[in-house]
C-alpha cells in the first residue's frame, strides 16, 4: 500500500512541478492545487499499516473484530482539504478578476503592462469584494 | 497553571469577523465592533501577561481532552509577549485606517479581514501543536491574501500572485512535514514531541533517519513566511502595493509569525541532537546574509515605502541571529528585538502613509520640507527611525546590545555584521529624514488628491499611540526584558513548558506507524 501511495505522490508532484513552471497563471494554479493533493496522499501513508510494530493487529475501538489503520492522519487531511478548497476558491476568484481587468493570464504579458514610472496612487479596478478571502 | 479562557483570544476576533460581515455596508458599527474586539483582547492578554511575570505557563486544553490528544493552547512568556505586542500593533494600525482608508476599500470587507488576520495570528502564537500552527498560518494567510487584493490596482494584482503561490507552496511543504513528523513520533503536540525527542537523544537511541530532513523542510517553510535569505523575494514587491494601514499591519505581524514559529519549534524539537549541527549553521549564515543584504537593498531604494519594506528583511536577520545562538540570552534578545521592531516598524509605515498624503508621492525627490508642514509627523518619524537604528535610550538599542554581546564570544563575525548593518540602517533612515523632512523637494510637489475623509485625526492617534509604546519600551526596557528572559529560559530548558502542558508526563508513547 505504501509503495503504491509513494508512486502516486511522485507522479502527482512531478506533474504539479511541471505545471508550476509554466508562464500561464491557469497552469500555475492547477499545479498548486495538484501539489496539495500530493501532500494529502503522503499524509495518508502515515496512517501506516494495520500491523503494529510488535506483530499484533490494531483493533477498532468499538466494533471489536477486524483491523484498523491509524485514523488521525485522515482527520488531519480533512482539515487540509477544507483549507485547500478555500484557497482554491480564492485563487480562482483572483484569476477571474485578473482576466477581466487585464484580458490576459500570461505572466509575461502582465509584466509588460507595468507602466515605466508608476504613480503610487491606487487605482482600484477590482469590482466587488474578494469573496474567497472571507471563507476558510 | 490552568486557564480555560485562552480560547477567547481566538473566539473574540472570529465572532467579530462574522458580525462585521453582516454589517459590511455600514462602516461606523464595524469600526466600533473592531475596536471593542481588539481592545478587549489587549486587556485580556496584558492581564494574563502580568499573571505570568515570574515565568509561569498558562495552559488551556480544548474540550478538556488531556494534552497529547486534544488541542492545547499555551500562553507562556514567549507567546504572551508577542500576543500583546501584536494586539498593540493591530490597534494602532486599525485606528490609523479610519482616516486614511478609502471608503470603497473599506467596504470590500476590510474589517472582517483584519479580524480574521488576528484569528490566525493569535492562534499561531497560542497553539501548542504543529498541525494547529499550520491551521493558524492558513487562516492568517487567507486573510492576508484578501487584504492584499482589496486595494490592488491592475498592475498590483500581478504582484499578489508571487506572494500567493510562494505561500501556497510553503504551506504544502508544511503539511507534508507535519505528516512526516506524525509518522515518526505518533504525535504532533509540541510538548509531547519535545519529550520524546529528548528521551531518545538521552537514551542514545537516536532520532529517526528522516528527522534532519524534516527539520530543514520546516526551516524552509518558516523561512519563506518570515522572509529569511534566500526566500525573501516576495516581500519587497508585496508590501508597497497594499494600502498603508495594511502594509503596516503586515510588516508588524506576518513575517514575525514566521520568526516566532522558528523560535518556538526549533529550540524545543527540531534543533535537537543531529539536527542542531545542520540547522544552526544554516540559521547563522542566513541571519548574516539577511541582515546585510537587506540593509544594502534598503539603502539603494529611492522611495520611502520600498526602503521600509526592504528594511523589514534586514531586521528579520537580527531576530534569526538571536535564535540561531540557541542560548538563553540570545533568544531573549531576539524576542525583545522582535517586540520593539513590530511596534517601531508599523509606526514608520504609518508615518510613510501620512507623508505620501502630504506630498502626493513617496518618491524621495518629490518629498521635502515636511518638517515645516507637519511637525508632529516629523518628531514621530524621527523617534521611530532612531529607535529602529538603535540609539540609546530608545528601545532598539537594548535589543541590539543584548544580541551583539551574546554573539560576540562564539560568532564575533556575525556581531560585526550586525554592527555594520546598524550603521547602514542609520544611513537609510537619515536619507528619508533629510530628503523628506529637512530639504526642499527636488521636484515641485503638487498637492495630494484628497482620499477618504480629509480628517487625519485617526491617523495621528494611531501613529502617536505606537510611537509612545515604542518610547515606553525603551524607558521600561527592564520589565519587558525580564519577560523575554523568562521566555529564553523556557525555550532552552523546556521542562516547565512540557510540565505545564502535560503534567501527567505519559511515560509510554503510542508507537509511530509507517
Amino acid at each position: 500500500m505504501t509503495t503504491v501511495l509513494a508512486i502516486c505522490v511522485t507522479v502527482i508532484v512531478t506533474v504539479s512541478v511541471y505545471l508550476m513552471l509554466s508562464r500561464e497563471l491557469k497552469s500555475i494554479a492547477m499545479g498548486v492545487f495538484l501539489l496539495g493533493h500530493g501532500a494529502n496522499l503522503s499524509i495518508i501513508a502515515m496512517s501506516g499499516s494495520p500491523v503494529l510494530p510488535g506483530g499484533g493487529l490494531r483493533q477498532p475501538p468499538i466494533l471489536g473484530d477486524g483491523i484498523l489503520v491509524d485514523a488521525l492522519p485522515q482527520a488531519l487531511i480533512l482539515t487540509a482539504i477544507v483549507i485547500n478548497f478555500a484557497v482554491m476558491g480564492f485563487f480562482l476568484t483572483l484569476l477571474v478578476l485578473t482576466a477581466r481587468n487585464t484580458g490576459t493570464l500570461n505572466l509575461d504579458e502582465l509584466a509588460l503592462e507595468d507602466p515605466p514610472v508608476a504613480s503610487p496612487e491606487l487605482e482600484p479596478t477590482v469590482d466587488g469584494g474578494p469573496g474567497g478571502g472571507v471563507g476558510r | 497553571m490552568r486557564n480555560d479562557l485562552l480560547g477567547l483570544l481566538v473566539v473574540i476576533p472570529l465572532a467579530t469577523a462574522v458580525a462585521s460581515v453582516a454589517l459590511v455596508r455600514r462602516s461606523r458599527p464595524q469600526r466600533v465592533l473592531g475596536l471593542l474586539s481588539l481592545g478587549s483582547m489587549l486587556v485580556l492578554a496584558v492581564g494574563w501577561l502580568s499573571e505570568i511575570r515570574d515565568g509561569d505557563v498558562l495552559v488551556s486544553q480544548m474540550g478538556a481532552w488531556p494534552a497529547p490528544f486534544g488541542i492545547t493552547l499555551v500562553f507562556d512568556s514567549l507567546s504572551g509577549l508577542l500576543l500583546c505586542t501584536g494586539l498593540v500593533v493591530a490597534l494602532g494600525c486599525y485606528v490609523h485606517s479610519f482616516s486614511v482608508l478609502e471608503p470603497e476599500t473599506e467596504r470590500r470587507y476590510f474589517h472582517p479581514l483584519v479580524q480574521l488576520l488576528m484569528v490566525g495570528v493569535n492562534q499561531c502564537f497560542l497553539t501548542g501543536d504543529l498541525f494547529n500552527l499550520f491551521v493558524g498560518f492558513e487562516i492568517m494567510l487567507m486573510a492576508s491574501y484578501g487584504l492584499l487584493a482589496i486595494g490592488a490596482s491592475r498592475r498590483q494584482m500581478a504582484q499578489a500572485y508571487k506572494y500567493l503561490v510562494l505561500n501556497l507552496i510553503a504551506s504544502t511543504v508544511f503539511v507534508i512535514s507535519a505528516g512526516l513528523v506524525y509518522g515518526m513520533f505518533g504525535t504532533l503536540n509540541l510538548a509531547d514531541l519535545a519529550r520524546i525527542v529528548d528521551a531518545r537523544v538521552a537514551s542514545g537511541e537516536g532520532l529517526p533517519p528522516g528527522f534532519v530532513g524534516v527539520s530543514v523542510m520546516l526551516l524552509f517553510v518558516f523561512g519563506a513566511k518570515g522572509a529569511f535569505f534566500p526566500l525573501w523575494f516576495w516581500l519587497p514587491d508585496t508590501y508597497p502595493t497594499c494600502p498603508v494601514p495594511v502594509a503596516a499591519l503586515f510588516s508588524g505581524l506576518l513575517t514575525k509569525v514566521g520568526v516566532y514559529a522558528v523560535a518556538r519549534t526549533f529550540p524545543l524539537v527540531f534543533a535537537v541532537g543531529d539536527a542542531r549541527d545542520v540547522v544552526t549553521p544554516l540559521l547563522l549564515v542566513s541571519a548574516g546574509i539577511t541582515m546585510f543584504l537587506g540593509v544594502l537593498g534598503a539603502v539603494s531604494q529611492h522611495s520611502v515605502r520600498r526602503i521600509l519594506a526592504v528594511h523589514v528583511i534586514s531586521q528579520v536577520g537580527y531576530m534569526v541571529f538571536g535564535i540561531a545562538l540557541m542560548t538563553t540570552a540570545g533568544l531573549a534578545g531576539a524576542l525583545y528585538y522582535m517586540v520593539q521592531h513590530m511596534v517601531v516598524k508599523s509606526s514608520l509605515f504609518l508615518c510613510c502613509g501620512v507623508m505620501e498624503r502630504h506630498a502626493g508621492s513617496d518618491d524621495l525627490d518629490r518629498l521635502g520640507g515636511l518638517l515645516k508642514r507637519d511637525r508632529f509627523l516629523g518628531i514621530a518619524f524621527f523617534v521611530a527611525a532612531m529607535s529602529l537604528v538603535g540609539l540609546p535610550p530608545l528601545s532598539g538599542f537594548f535589543g541590539k546590545l543584548v544580541l551583539v554581546r551574546e554573539g560576540w564570544t562564539d560568532h564575533w563575525w556575525l556581531s560585526v555584521v550586525a554592527l555594520l548593518t546598524g550603521a547602514l540602517t542609520l544611513v537609510s533612515m537619515l536619507k528619508i529624514w533629510t530628503r523628506g523632512f529637512w530639504l526642499a523637494p527636488v521636484v515641485a510637489a503638487e498637492p495630494a488628491p484628497a482620499a477618504g475623509s480629509g480628517d487625519l485625526r485617526g491617523a495621528y492617534i494611531g501613529i502617536g499611540f505606537l510611537v509612545a509604546v515604542a518610547v515606553l519600551m525603551g524607558l521600561a526596557a527592564e520589565p519587558i526584558y525580564d519577560i523575554a528572559f523568562h521566555a529564553g529560559e523556557q525555550l532552552t530548558d523546556p521542562s516547565a513548558y512540557i510540565g505545564a502542558v502535560d503534567p501527567r508526563g505519559l511515560a509510554a508513547v503510542p508507537g509511530g506507524g509507517g
